[in-house]
């Protein structure tokens, strides 16, 4: 059954809705297992960077930026983004502008914060003595 | 099949459409397009949904990155990792699930959907391996982490003492330098970190204690002891308590000490939380405080309460050995290299951030390690409950599957099922180096 079928499995248009032979588009085995490889050594290369001692930040911007790399082969390929409608990047992309001006608007005012002193109940911090300082 | 749609052409012909297209969508491909529409909108609610975790993290990164540096010790890479692939592949099936439905191939279709569900219980099963670790070592959310190990595996004793294989034995004990006659003298208490010898976060707050028990008795209100104090040492555990037995005989007790019951791992180990001492003068009697020097506990640990009430523990602690001299053209190349601004003539070792970390891990945990653990615990758990109700929605697809609904004019449920997977997916690819591949 269903070898019908198999003639258009290798359509790779690009193009949401230009296959005449489905509502939408089918990816190919070639995508797929390309994406999957991809994202694997992806792993492997996150895992080994950490290995290596580039300075914490640095090393926080490698796994960050992988990571990223591959959310957006999830988004495209496995999650058809790329062939599908504008509108759903749009509904999706905003979602994610909407995430990262949360984080980042949380983050605006962390230096408020800073002097912030969680103390054990063993050590309290001392009692203020004198006069508010002014200025 | 049961379906009777299986040879349908891929088509639109209104007439010979699969049975599940509703009479109010104007054909398959406009039922299709509402739900992925809806989908989508899911998926971005989905995202906010997890954010909200994230912005916890990394506010609380940004205040205590010593506590991530610290903590993500506990954790094991190997499982993350494993983990990553595991869900990855799940994420290629789930796919191939779909394209598979699109071109109505029913048995390459259940096979897909078969692995990804195996792949989430796999998934699901290493979360258990290691949600169950961190449960048997207290290493949890919150006050309640209290870990019995160390990052490097190394056991502890903790706080609450509630570690499998111990006995409700450990014990508090504190030295505390007599500030009259310190050296070779028993201590108890608090002691004075400047007195130890070796750095704390080098080789655990015993030091160069010895540590000895006094049997005592009471002479009406005080304390007074009897005998020659005998010393507890790495491997005293079994032998201490027949010594402890002879000595003090079982009356009253009513029951025998077996030797079964003596704690099963030495019972003088490197303190964990120096913290519980105070710093200041503001102690209660049953320590000795001496200024504002930094104090530090240490641990004692042997028999239980009852077989130690009559047990006195003392430390004797070395004082702490002078620092080197300083090395004359050691000193001068660091002076000039100050002065000049260009390397020193003898490179001085810089620790990498990878040592100091080890180093770092080797020291009790910074205060409030917990909140650590109280993030990964929240995001894995919410991301581990996605994945359980993955496993639901993709069993309720393979029944379909197998019951031969899904033809390529109706696909849907195949589809937006893995674009929920796919996004369980995504949120796993940020929490595994957030939190396991902390540098």
């Amino acid at each position: 059954m269903a070898d019908h079928a198999e003639h258009h499995d290798d359509h790779d248009h690009g193009d949401a809705h230009g296959d005449a032979h489905g509502i939408s588009h089918v990816a190919t085995i070639k995508t797929l297992v390309g994406t999957g490889g991809t994202l694997l050594f992806l792993t492997v290369v996150t895992v080994l960077a950490t290995k290596i001692d580039f300075g914490a930040n640095i090393n926080l911007a490698i796994a960050m930026v992988i990571a990223v790399t591959k959310a957006t082969l999830v988004v495209l390929f496995f999650m058809h983004l790329r062939y599908d409608r504008l509108f759903h990047t749009v509904v999706f992309v905003s979602a994610i502008c909407a995430a990262s001006l949360f984080v980042g608007f949380t983050l605006m005012d962390s230096s408020q914060y800073q002097h912030t002193n969680i103390w054990h109940p063993s050590e309290p911090p001392a009692a203020p003595v004198g006069p508010r300082p002014t200025g | 099949m049961s379906g009777g749609h299986d040879d349908d052409d891929a088509g639109h012909g209104h007439g010979n459409q699969s049975r599940f297209i509703q009479h109010h969508y104007d054909d398959a491909q406009h039922q299709f397009d509402s739900g992925k529409f809806g989908i989508w909108l899911f998926l971005a609610q989905e995202v906010l949904f997890f954010s909200a975790l994230f912005v916890a993290y990394v506010l609380y990164r940004v205040h205590h990155p010593e506590i991530y540096s610290y903590a993500h010790k506990w954790l094991d890479v190997k499982y993350g990792a494993i983990n990553t692939g595991v869900l990855i592949f799940s994420s290629l099936t789930a796919a191939w699930a779909v394209r598979a439905a699109q071109l109505a191939q029913r048995t390459l279709l259940i096979a897909c959907l078969a692995t990804t569900i195996l792949c989430a219980c796999a998934f699901l099963g290493i979360k258990y391996i290691e949600y169950s670790h961190k449960i048997h070592e207290h290493i949890l959310f919150g006050h309640y982490f209290d870990p019995c190990i160390s990052p490097g595996g190394e056991e502890l004793l903790t706080k609450n003492n509630k570690c499998p294989g111990t006995k409700g034995s450990v014990t508090w004990d504190y030295v505390a330098v007599n500030p009259d006659n310190s050296v070779g003298k028993a201590l108890e208490g608090c002691f004075d970190a400047a007195k130890l010898d070796q750095d704390l976060k080098l080789s655990g707050v015993q030091a160069d204690c010895q540590v000895e028990t006094v049997k005592i008795e009471m002479k009406g209100d005080k304390e007074v002891e009897v005998g020659a104090p005998t010393p507890i040492t790495n491997q005293c555990a079994d032998e201490l308590l027949v010594v402890l037995n002879g000595n003090r005989g079982m009356e009253g007790t009513g029951k025998e000490l077996e030797k079964e019951a003596a704690p099963k791992f030495p019972c003088w180990r490197p303190a964990y939380q120096p913290a519980v001492c105070p710093t200041t003068t503001t102690l209660d009697q049953h320590t000795h405080g001496v200024g504002d020097k930094p104090q530090v506990g240490i641990l004692v640990e042997y028999g239980d309460h009852e077989e130690r009430e009559d047990i006195k523990v003392k430390a004797k602690c070395k004082d702490a050995v002078p620092p080197p001299p300083i090395d004359p053209i050691a000193k001068a190349a660091e002076q000039k290299k100050e002065q000049l601004g260009t390397k020193a003539i003898h490179p001085i070792h810089v620790p990498t951030t990878h040592e100091e970390h080890e180093i770092e891990s080797l020291g009790p945990p910074p205060e409030h390690t917990g909140m650590f653990f109280t993030i990964y615990f929240a995001m894995t758990g919410l991301h581990g409950v996605h994945v359980l109700v993955g496993i639901l929605v993709f069993l309720w697809l393979l029944v379909r599957a197998i019951k031969g609904h899904f033809t390529p004019d109706y696909f849907g449920p195949v589809d937006f099922a893995a674009l929920y997977w796919h996004i369980v997916d995504l949120i796993w690819i940020f929490l595994f180096p957030l939190l396991y591949l902390i540098h």
